[in-house]
């Protein structure tokens, strides 16, 4: 088929629709217009209490923090659980903004990118998750003086905890490399694809292949 | 005044009624997702109208809009709003059927288009659809956000891709 057979078909179908193509005016007006958009509004909710508990729990450990500031260990573990806690609030404050700026007025491009980043969002977690496995005492520390009085720490071992210490600094550069792999780029190398697939569900993975499809096409 | 602006958006919807009734066979093979998307497109069109931004011709508004919508359907994004409380026994677009000989090639030409068009991803799909509509590079680039350079290199690969797949039509 020649561009110029093509042509004539699509007149062809434009001249059938012209004659043939009528709005069921009846059909139309029994449409519910003013319906609101319910999952961008559930998303946005879900979001919006993320940012609440996240806050609560960023005051409650600057409280920690702050009551504990001479006890060094405890403000130390205080501080790394206020890191990642203040990581997990900027996500959710960003889902919040992306979800803001979905208008479908606006280019296709540049909206479904955004969608697919909300759709994303379960990654970030996961991210933080494995990039806490390092620190995980942090969490105990805190839980269990917070929750029962009991310093963990101080009933430790001085050698367990070097020894804690050191293995995990080490871990830290093979994890942040791992992660790094994590993102929709590398979704071609198949172990990468195994684990994010292991941890979020076929929704974030079909957001992230979708990206990398949004990526091609721009290019 | 909402009467009003209901009239005027019907007969906007009726002079453009062409754009919705492609995309929406374009991204639906199935009877009743298309009616659902028939539906969606609308209502997105509606709940847009008051924003409309007269800097873009009212097609480009159009066109984002319905393929917006369009695209998340076509990824199972169709609970974006919830199911229609009625169903809607008939279409908000009707065709009259031609049976004429004429007709008959003609659809199966078009048959044959549409199935190359089904093929390509929601990205393309889009672009196939502008088009062939023969809107103009930067036209496409508006509606799909993508440059000039960009849209013009796409169609070209199109155009080939078009010319292999018939070439024994």
């Amino acid at each position: 088929m020649e561009a110029g057979e093509l042509k004539i078909i699509l007149a062809a179908y434009n001249t059938k629709l012209d004659e043939k193509l009528s709005l069921n005016v009846d059909s139309f007006k029994s449409i519910n217009l003013e319906k609101s958009e319910k999952r961008t509004l559930s998303i946005l909710k879900y979001r919006i209490i993320e940012i609440v508990v996240f806050s609560l729990l960023a005051l409650f450990i600057g409280n920690y923090i702050a009551s504990n500031w001479h006890q060094t260990h405890l403000a130390i573990s205080g501080i790394i659980v206020g890191l990642f806690t203040l990581i997990a609030l900027a996500g959710s404050i960003g889902q919040v903004t992306l979800l803001n700026q979905i208008d479908f007025a606006k280019p296709i491009v540049e909206i479904r990118k955004k969608i697919e980043l909300v759709n994303t969002h379960g990654l970030l977690f996961v991210k933080l998750m494995l990039l806490s496995t390092p620190i995980w005492w942090s969490y105990v520390v805190v839980a269990s003086d917070y929750l029962f009085n009991i310093d963990i720490y101080a009933n430790m071992d001085v050698d367990f905890v070097l020894q804690y210490l050191m293995v995990n600094f080490l871990l830290i550069i093979p994890l942040v490399w791992f992660l790094n792999k994590l993102t929709y780029k590398n979704l071609h190398i198949a172990w990468v694809r195994k684990t994010i697939g292991l941890f979020t569900g076929s929704k974030t993975m079909k957001a992230l292949a979708f990206l990398n499809v949004i990526e091609k096409f721009e290019q | 005044m909402m009467v009003n602006k209901k009239e005027q958006f019907i007969k906007t919807l009726d002079e453009h009624k062409k754009i919705i009734y492609k995309i929406v066979n374009s991204y639906c093979q199935n009877k009743e997702d298309r009616k659902d998307l028939e539906q969606e497109i609308i209502i997105q069109l509606w709940n847009s109208y008051d924003n409309y931004n007269s800097n873009y011709k009212y097609t480009t508004w159009m066109y984002r809009i319905a393929l917006n919508v369009a695209i998340s359907f076509y990824r199972k994004e169709k609970k974006w709003s919830l199911k229609n409380d009625f169903f809607n026994e008939e279409s908000i677009f009707k065709i009259e059927e031609d049976t004429s000989e004429k007709q008959t090639e003609l659809n199966y030409h078009l048959k044959l288009l549409q199935e190359f068009i089904h093929n390509l991803n929601e990205l393309n799909k889009a672009l196939m659809l502008l088009y062939l509509e023969e809107k103009s590079y930067e036209e496409i680039s508006e509606i799909l956000g993508i440059t000039k350079t960009n849209v013009a290199t796409k169609i070209s690969r199109i155009k080939l891709k078009l010319k292999k797949e018939f070439k024994n039509i």
